[in-house]
């Protein structure tokens, strides 16, 4: 909760030269179908629609003015250096950060302005999976998978219980599901966080930084577990993450982001290979 | 004077002897006591020595120590928070007659004040409306009875309790931690449930709002507490006691105490005693 | 029994002569003595018998035992158109009156009257010697210390005859039976530490003697018990309460309504505010002054869970917020409610932070009930203060005083256990420091990423917290009312 304090313009290079107001509008929508590798059918809605999306922390503004589009079954990878505001602007989407002005569509709904039922009934579409993984502590790995489900859902134990099993196994974990999370590693842990979030069948999954507080050597295991659903569970998908060849194997569409907009976005072989804004070549560039 | 003597002279047979001799001695000697006293102050042994000479905590000073929530005996004064009461009237008349300054120590617990005196070296003496009793006699000295009491059992006024309705297992009668009282129920009212407090006051307010039954106290105390405070609740019984007030002194300062009773000696023979009983009773008693 | 048999008919032939002088030849010796007998109660020519009582010489108790030495009380009464001269004063066999000293008190109403006497006991009777006559009417009260009733249990009677001032001798009423109980095993423990050297020796120490008094410290551990009782169910009987409490002003002081807001911070700062003592006093006296009469005991557990609560408000609401922002996150991502969230959650989470604290807070309300001792609850305080009263020892205490650690000690220990526990486990959650990563990456094995190292973590913890962790759970019942410092929060993100 502390790091809406990291998105302290500080900590940020001055952007040279803003966007002009028409290159913000060119990027609005995403209408340009070129830019996602995805495949569009006859009359497709965004699953979530973002629209002049702004969020201030006091006086700092975090996110100006961002407008995206991501299609249903789309695999969305955010990039962009630390206090771009792409957390926030994931944090935005189930509302666990409100937005200071504009629009949130999640299948043709508006979230924003929500009575708090409302809130609860948009959580249960879209999964979120975080960086400290925030497992409950308390809960073995199984019960962590499960309580979702019947608290939220209301599935039965028996119900509940299967699924768990189901998605412990899909991370690899089935052999862990009565440890607590305290004895598992890092790694583990967020592989049965993202089981807790698949369990509960969300229309959109968020990922933020679901890598960054891991140990090197742990990461490419849950990488391995977020690529794979990627690719098989034809689930709606929003990643912030720092990997870039993650984001280049797994990315339907890359959207770079810096000081709170979007500064460009497209399949990733053209925005990792043939960047057009200069930021972004720099910061590819310094990861690269 | 006889009836004083008379309280200890037979005891047994061999304390009687013990006990006039004690009194004959006092009588020839007595007068020089306080005209020596501040001469000898400091000599820790005195006790032992055989001259008339007594130790005091402070050098021209009496110490008092005293439970000051038992009026008319002592009591603090509303306004001033200094002492007052009939036991406060006979000790300072006893210091001006030692030609000492009379002091009291802060307000103690009355089940304290035995060992207090006992133990030595906070106070010279302890006057408290203090029954002299065997078990307190095997602690301290007293002086010669000072004034003739009764127990009362005090309880809501139209309760219909007795003596016998209070002994059943169900009744709570309170009284004041080592007092006489406290000792008359666990002897007469052996079913009944003791309860013993720090002071008067709140046991009273107890039986007046029905927390406890009865409450077994001094009869001179429970006369002056429930015409001024306790209007409610009524004396159901007097207790014939015939118990007695002495002053508590170390059994380490014999001299005090031959001291006292002359003073106590002097006091009721010119009168002293009995203006201070009819101050506070309206009578001599 | 050929005594008090004497005694009775010499009474009876004594009246037959003065009364019905007629009659006396007639009657058989059998129907005179039944006629008197019947007589006597109605009338107050004769002395009575009042009543006889002993004093309870049970330590701790409200027994009079045999064989140990107690103080018989006679009162009896002089008869209208009679003065008495002498009183003897007789116990069945095995009675003693032997060392025993005699102090007499003659009352005409309220007022004492000044007459002395000689007492010689012999055996199980004493005969009292008055220097002058009692006058007619006068109450008599002899109060005998140092005798013994007779070591078997039983309900003994006195018997006794008096002499009136013209010589005459005439027998006493029995007086009502008097309740002696066999020596108890208790009693004949401490008559075995009384003939030990060593307890002699131990004793002649005077801060021993004063302190730890073997004998004392044995019977005081009897007869606490029953206050101990109270005070531990008092404490146990108040804590649920105690915890409903605390957890409802807890939500409320976290709520968002000012006004909840407001009434919690003032039930808990007024409280938390005052001391426990004047609260006790003010429920004490107060209620009943208002009209609401509640039993002492009841009242007591009242007054502990209402105060014990406010503490445990603020130990609650601190837990609460020392959970991490992330598991509400985490809930609300999921679709929880609040409600769902807190019960299932917050506060799992929350009881395993706050087990310590709210053991120590537990301590500290089970050693504050002494307070209760001061407005007539009978708990272990009050025993001991009795005892302590009576036997001019502070023994008692002492005893109180292991009472009470029998209790604590082993909490503390438990705290002690469960912080160690819960720092373990902690130790385990959250993200993983960064630092680890450059040790032991090169040690591990990329796939290896399992519990190996959480368990090396584990044992690491286990053998380095302990030290710490013993000072702190000895230290916390001592600290008044355990603040709100849950660690947590630091590892909060």
């Amino acid at each position: 909760m502390a790091n809406k304090h990291r998105h302290s313009r500080e900590d940020v290079p001055v952007v040279p030269d803003a966007l002009s107001a028409e290159e913000a509008a060119s990027l609005a929508f995403a209408s340009d179908k070129t830019l996602t590798k995805h495949h569009f059918t006859e009359g497709e809605h965004p699953i979530v629609r973002i629209e002049h999306l702004n969020k201030s922390f006091d006086e700092t503004k975090v996110l100006r003015d961002v407008n995206l589009d991501v299609w249903p079954g789309e695999v969305v990878v955010v990039l962009g250096p630390s206090g771009s505001g792409k957390s926030t602007m994931l944090r935005c989407i189930n509302l666990l950060e409100t937005p200071t002005a504009g629009h949130i569509l999640i299948e043709d709904q508006e979230i924003t302005g929500q009575s708090k039922t409302d809130v609860n009934k948009l959580r249960r579409e879209v999964g979120m999976v975080f960086q400290s993984f925030n497992l409950f502590p308390h809960l073995t790995a199984k019960q962590n998978v499960m309580i979702g489900q019947t608290k939220v859902l209301k599935r039965s134990k028996e119900e509940a219980e299967a699924e768990a099993m189901k998605q412990l196994t899909a991370v690899g974990l089935a052999d862990r599901a009565d440890f607590k999370p305290p004895q598992l590693s890092g790694g583990q842990q967020q592989r049965v966080a993202i089981a807790r979030a698949v369990a509960m069948h969300p229309n959109v999954l968020l990922f933020d930084e679901p890598t960054s507080a891991l140990d090197p050597e742990l990461v490419r295991g849950v990488l391995d577990v977020i690529r794979d659903l990627a690719e098989n569970s034809g689930m709606t998908m929003i990643v912030v993450t720092h990997e870039m060849d993650f984001a280049r194997e797994v990315a339907d569409r890359v959207v770079f982001m810096e000081d709170g907009v979007v500064v460009e976005q497209g399949v990733p072989e053209k925005v990792f290979d043939h960047p057009e804004n200069a930021r972004t070549a720099e910061f590819l560039g310094s990861i690269g | 004077m006889k009836n004083s003597m008379s309280r200890r002279q037979f005891i047994l047979a061999a304390g009687a002897l013990a006990g006039s001799a004690v009194l004959a001695g006092c009588g020839g000697s007595s007068t020089s006591s306080s005209s020596t006293s501040t001469s000898t102050d400091s000599s820790s042994s005195s006790a032992s020595s055989s001259d008339d000479s007594y130790t005091l905590v402070k050098d021209g000073t009496l110490t008092v120590a005293a439970e000051l929530g038992f009026a008319p005996f002592e009591y603090m004064n509303d306004q001033t928070g200094d002492p007052e009461g009939f036991d406060v009237d006979v000790i300072n008349a006893i210091a001006d007659k030692l030609g000492l300054q009379c002091e009291y120590l802060p307000n103690q617990k009355f089940d304290t004040l035995v060992p207090l005196i006992k133990q030595g070296g906070k106070a010279d003496v302890s006057i408290a409306a203090i029954t002299i009793t065997d078990t307190r006699e095997e602690s301290v000295d007293f002086s010669e009875p000072y004034l003739d009491s009764n127990q009362a059992i005090v309880a809501l006024k139209g309760s219909t309790e007795t003596e016998e309705t209070l002994n059943d297992a169900s009744k709570k009668v309170v009284c004041q931690s080592g007092t006489t009282g406290n000792d008359w129920i666990t002897e007469n009212l052996p079913n009944a449930t003791c309860v013993p407090t720090d002071d008067v006051t709140p046991a009273l307010t107890g039986v007046s709002t029905g927390s406890y039954n009865a409450m077994v106290v001094d009869l001179p105390v429970a006369k002056y507490m429930l015409t001024n405070s306790f209007s409610d609740l009524d004396i159901i019984e007097e207790i014939a006691t015939g118990e007695q007030y002495g002053i508590a002194i170390s059994k380490d300062n014999p001299n005090l105490t031959k001291a006292v009773n002359k003073a106590l000696e002097d006091m009721k023979s010119d009168g002293t005693m009995d203006s201070i009983e009819t101050k506070w009773f309206g009578s001599t008693i | 029994m050929s005594h008090m048999h004497e005694n009775a008919m010499t009474r009876g032939e004594s009246h037959h002569t003065r009364r019905v002088p007629a009659l006396a030849l007639v009657f058989s010796a059998a129907l005179v003595l039944v006629a008197t007998l019947a007589l006597l109660p109605v009338s107050a020519l004769a002395m009575t018998t009042n009543k006889a009582t002993a004093r309870p010489n049970e330590d701790g108790g409200s027994g009079v035992i045999g064989a140990m030495d107690t103080r018989l009380t006679w009162e009896g009464t002089v008869g209208d158109d009679e003065e008495v001269s002498s009183i003897t004063l007789s116990l069945p066999e095995g009675a003693t009156f032997d060392h025993a000293s005699t102090r007499i008190t003659v009352l005409d109403g309220l007022n004492r009257t000044s007459i002395d006497g000689t007492a010689t006991s012999s055996g199980n009777s004493v005969d009292v010697q008055f220097s002058e006559s009692i006058p007619a009417g006068s109450l008599v009260r002899l109060e005998i210390t140092n005798m013994q009733f007779p070591a078997d249990g039983g309900d003994y009677v006195v018997s006794g005859s008096y002499t009136t001032a013209d010589g005459q001798s005439h027998a006493l009423d029995d007086s009502a039976a008097i309740t002696v109980i066999a020596n108890t095993p208790l009693q004949a423990a401490v008559g075995w530490l009384d003939s030990q050297e060593w307890v002699a020796a131990w004793n002649s120490v005077p801060f021993l003697g004063m302190f730890l008094k073997p004998q004392l410290l044995l019977t005081s551990f009897a007869s606490l018990f029953p206050g101990w009782l109270v005070c531990l169910g008092i404490v146990l009987a108040c804590y649920p309460f105690a915890i409903v409490l605390g957890l409802a002003f807890a939500m409320l002081k976290t709520s968002r309504h000012k006004v909840l807001r407001a009434i919690a911070i003032c039930y808990i700062n007024i409280l938390r505010g005052t001391p426990l003592f004047l609260q006790i006093y003010i429920m004490f006296f107060g209620l009943p002054m208002v009209g609401i009469n509640i039993d002492n005991n009841v009242l007591g557990v009242i007054v502990m869970a209402v105060n014990s609560s406010a503490y445990l408000a603020e130990i609650f609401r601190a837990g609460i917020q020392s959970i991490p922002q992330g598991q509400y996150e985490a809930a609300a991502s999921l679709g929880m409610n609040g409600f769902q969230t807190m019960t299932s959650i917050i506060l799992p989470q929350t009881v395993r932070r706050v087990i310590p604290t709210v053991t120590s807070d537990f301590i500290t309300s089970y050693k504050d009930t002494s307070l209760l001792s001061s407005v007539g609850v009978m708990e272990l305080m009050m025993f001991s203060k009795n005892l302590t009263t009576t036997s001019g020892n502070i023994t008692p205490y002492m005893a109180a005083a292991i009472y009470y650690l029998i209790v604590t000690l082993p909490l503390i220990k438990i705290v002690g256990i469960i912080e160690n526990n819960i720092a373990r486990s902690e130790r385990g959650g959250g993200p993983r420091p960064k630092r680890r990563a450059v040790a032991g990456a090169s040690q591990q094995a990329s796939k290896a990423e399992d519990e190996l190292t959480a368990s090396a973590e584990v044992s690491h913890a286990e053998a380095t917290k302990p030290a710490t962790d013993v000072f702190a759970a000895l230290s916390a019942p001592f600290v008044s009312h355990p603040t709100v410092d849950l660690g947590g929060v630091a590892d909060g993100e």
